[in-house]
């Protein structure tokens, strides 16, 4: 068996934008998906019941799929539902944003229902709107339960991006498999592939562990 | 728009094949990952210090890499490496294995250091070895405690069960692809088997939270 470790160096340029685009899918799916499931989450709230049935129906049908079914069934579906041709990347932004939404909806009503009911009633005593209470009192408070949890979610969804490779978006793992098929060094592109996920997701890991450290709440 | 459900009703062994490996892949990737998160788990809290630094290195590793990537590095990889071929649902079935424990491994050790301290301390003032202690006293109750975070590992091994199709194991997302491709109707193809997919997971998930509830205060101390 010989190996020819060359073909990752010199692929480095094209495995540095792959990484790039893993990167910028990452940060665009969490700006969408924080959002997105706070929206949610107060929609499960709602005194409208068809509100707050239609978001938990989305919540529980999108967290109990598996996310490369998404991915496709985002990739044939949604040009026909919206009459669009859209480009693999806002595909799988989509597929993903539509996943990880409904997690981080399920954090911020558990982070949302942590908070004493006390503190809305006071708020209202004091003659301050809904809006303005969860605003400015219940809002503030969850986001510290709710930040470990975020950070766990985006781990997950930093490593998720690899399977949006299936419909061809140019991230590292599409990169990757590329240059293996064409230029047969399997072995070397496919462990630097690993590695360079490990590299980038290491960090992360650990940065999490000590979110879940400092910022965790312990009852 | 006009949809055309006669592919489903025409090759619905087809899929059926697929949804059956797909449970079975799921039970044996569950039972593999339970037994070697265990192992793993136990072997980081209670084993012995030069075994610890490998173990949490794997552990944060597996947290670091997608599940993706090594089930695709595990199934190309490994036959150049040894020379033997491996064949696609075994690779899929070692890669969602290693890949899971390390979760199921990081349950293991909060669950068991959820228990307070005095409960060993018991154990060994009434002259119990240390195996004993963990197997009698210690692991029963975190077993209890453990339940609502090993439900969503099955269900997030059900569903990494899926990505085993890009190594082309024949199970329900496989088949669909290929039956989309050969038909020209993914969409109602697609939306049936995420349909399938969804009455296999959440009843799961449900299921499991439903037990919880009943023995919950079993855990309790």
């Amino acid at each position: 068996m010989k190996l020819e470790w060359s073909i990752v160096w010199q692929s480095r340029w094209l495995l540095l934008d792959g990484a790039l685009v893993t990167v910028l899918l990452t940060l665009l799916t969490m700006a969408i998906a924080v959002p997105g499931g706070i929206l949610l989450a107060l929609m499960r709230g709602s005194r409208f019941r068809p509100v707050a049935l239609a978001a938990t129906g989305f919540v529980e049908l999108f967290r109990n799929l598996p996310l490369l079914l998404l991915v496709y069934w985002a990739f044939y579906v949604m040009p026909v539902l919206t009459g669009l041709s859209l480009s693999p990347f806002t595909t799988g932004l989509t597929a993903l944003c539509l996943n990880v939404s409904a997690y981080n909806s399920e954090t911020f009503r558990s982070g949302i229902n942590s908070i004493r009911k006390g503190q809305t009633e006071a708020g209202l005593a004091l003659g301050m709107s809904r809006g303005e209470v969860f605003r400015q009192i219940i809002l503030p408070q969850s986001w510290r339960r709710v930040l470990p949890v975020l950070a766990s979610t985006w781990v997950s969804l930093f490593k998720d991006t690899s399977l949006v490779s299936v419909i061809a978006v140019g991230e590292l793992a599409h990169t990757a498999m590329q240059i293996r098929s064409q230029s047969f060094r399997v072995l070397e592109m496919l462990t630097a592939m690993a590695a360079i996920y490990w590299a980038m997701g290491y960090p992360q890991a650990k940065l999490v562990d000590w979110i879940h450290r400092k910022y965790g709440v312990r009852e | 728009m006009d949809f055309d459900f006669s592919p489903l009703v025409d090759s619905w062994r087809f899929l059926a094949a697929g949804l059956g490996l797909t449970l079975l892949l799921s039970v044996t990737a569950v039972l593999t990952s339970f037994i070697v998160g265990l192992a793993v788990g136990l072997g980081r809290l209670y084993g012995p210090a030069w075994l610890r630094v490998p173990l949490v290195f794997y552990i944060d590793s597996m947290r670091a890499i997608p599940v993706f990537v090594v089930l695709v590095w595990i199934y190309f990889s490994v036959p150049i490496l040894t020379g033997h071929t491996f064949q696609p649902f075994w690779a899929a079935l070692t890669g969602i294995t290693i890949h899971v424990a390390a979760y199921v491994a990081e349950i293991v050790r909060a669950g068991i250091g959820s228990i307070r301290k005095g409960q060993f301390q018991a154990g060994l003032a009434l002259g119990m070895s240390r195996p004993q202690i963990v197997r009698d006293i210690l692991l029963p109750q975190a077993i209890v405690r453990m339940l609502p975070a090993l439900g969503s590992i099955v269900s997030v091994t059900i569903k990494d069960t899926a990505i085993a199709a890009v190594i082309a194991v024949p199970e329900l997302m496989r088949q669909a692809e290929t039956l989309a491709g050969e038909t020209y109707r993914p969409i109602e193809i697609f939306t049936t088997v995420m349909l399938v997919y969804f009455l296999i997971i959440f009843p799961v998930t449900r299921a499991i939270d439903r037990f919880y509830g009943r023995v919950a205060h079993l855990g309790r101390s």
